[in-house]
């Protein structure tokens, strides 16, 4: 889906090229925007460069050193993104559990649950961190599966 | 409870982080990543990521390849992150998780309570895991133990029958019987 979209903005941007128009080494065609495709060429790309063969060997050969700087050039905007902070929790871990939380929340009913609430255990755990106090920091809950145990409100 | 959480630790500037195991995740839910996890979340409702993580992030980049966080590490900067903002954890099914990651686990977590007390540790799972997080949490902590209320039941047959797509094929009778029948079938298990 993604690829298809890629691929198809690939084109249309192919087309806009006027690849005999680039001269000049500094001169950075859109097309190399995206290097990953260079990488893993689909059917579609394979026919594109096939339509653009003549014109784009002609660039490359005009200019060869372009496409080793346009490269490395991309290749450090996908992997050194500049947002750092994402990268950063990104790196921590892979795991995303919010994903999982999504399902439960939709899949859930009601108040079903509401009554772990008013116990006592519930009501020392949840205080306690007001307080500050060691004890009870650990609430458990067991119960055989399917009784539920995700599912408390 | 999450969601209870977070609404009602919004108020309080508190931070939730969730966890929910899985039999068919085991290999990837590794203690490292779990802690990883947790912290994630810990950091994500910060205004800015602290200056040891991003630290640590850039001092692993400059390794070929780069390096992945380590366990000592994220649970020392858990601790941090915790003292500074009440933190309350949830951990579901961690009955589910490999034994050998479990233990290093709850240690994790038990090490996170001796730095930062105040943080509220909320852990659902089977029976059998029961006297594992007593040992490891000494007394720290309490157990619940969770059953169906007859309430909850028919609160949830009622839901689901009402979102029913083939409403024809039901009657009064029929859903007088299912909101019988299953509440009693259940309340035996």
């Amino acid at each position: 889906m993604l690829l298809g979209r890629t691929c198809t903005e690939l084109e249309s941007r192919l087309e806009e090229i006027d690849w005999t128009a680039h001269e000049t080494p500094q001169k950075t065609p859109p097309f190399f925007g995206l290097p990953v495709i260079l990488l893993s060429p689909s059917p579609i790309i394979h026919n594109i460069q096939n339509n653009k063969k003549q014109k784009m060997s002609q660039y490359f050969s005009n200019n060869e050193n372009s496409l080793n700087t346009v490269t490395t050039v991309n290749v450090s905007n996908n992997f050194t993104v500049a947002d750092n902070r994402s990268s950063i929790l990104a790196w921590l871990s892979p795991l995303e559990p919010r994903l999982r939380h999504q399902d439960v929340r939709a899949s859930r009913v009601g108040n079903i649950g509401e009554w772990l609430l008013q116990t006592k255990e519930f009501r020392s755990w949840y205080t306690g961190s007001e307080g500050g106090e060691s004890n009870n920091a650990v609430l458990f809950c067991y119960g055989n599966p399917g009784v539920g145990k995700t599912f408390i409100r | 409870m999450i969601d209870r959480l977070c609404d009602q630790a919004g108020g309080q500037n508190a931070a939730v982080a969730c966890f929910y195991f899985d039999f068919a995740a085991q290999k990837e839910q590794s203690p490292t990543s779990v802690l990883g996890s947790l912290l994630k979340q810990a950091v994500g409702g910060l205004e800015e990521v602290p200056g040891e993580l991003a630290t640590t992030y850039e001092n692993q980049k400059k390794v070929i390849g780069g390096r992945g966080p380590q366990l000592s590490g994220i649970v020392r900067m858990l601790q941090t992150t915790s003292s500074k903002k009440p933190t309350f954890i949830c951990i579901d099914a961690l009955d589910e998780c490999a034994a050998g990651y479990r233990v290093k686990i709850l240690d994790s977590l038990n090490q996170i309570l001796d730095k930062s007390p105040g943080t509220r540790v909320f852990v659902t799972g089977r029976a059998h895991i029961r006297p594992e997080i007593g040992r490891c949490f000494a007394g720290r902590a309490t157990s619940v133990s969770v059953s169906p209320k007859r309430d909850d039941i028919i609160t949830y047959l009622r839901t689901r029958l009402h979102e029913d797509t083939t409403p024809d094929a039901m009657d009064s009778s029929l859903e007088a019987a299912i909101l019988k029948k299953i509440p009693e079938d259940i309340s035996e298990m």
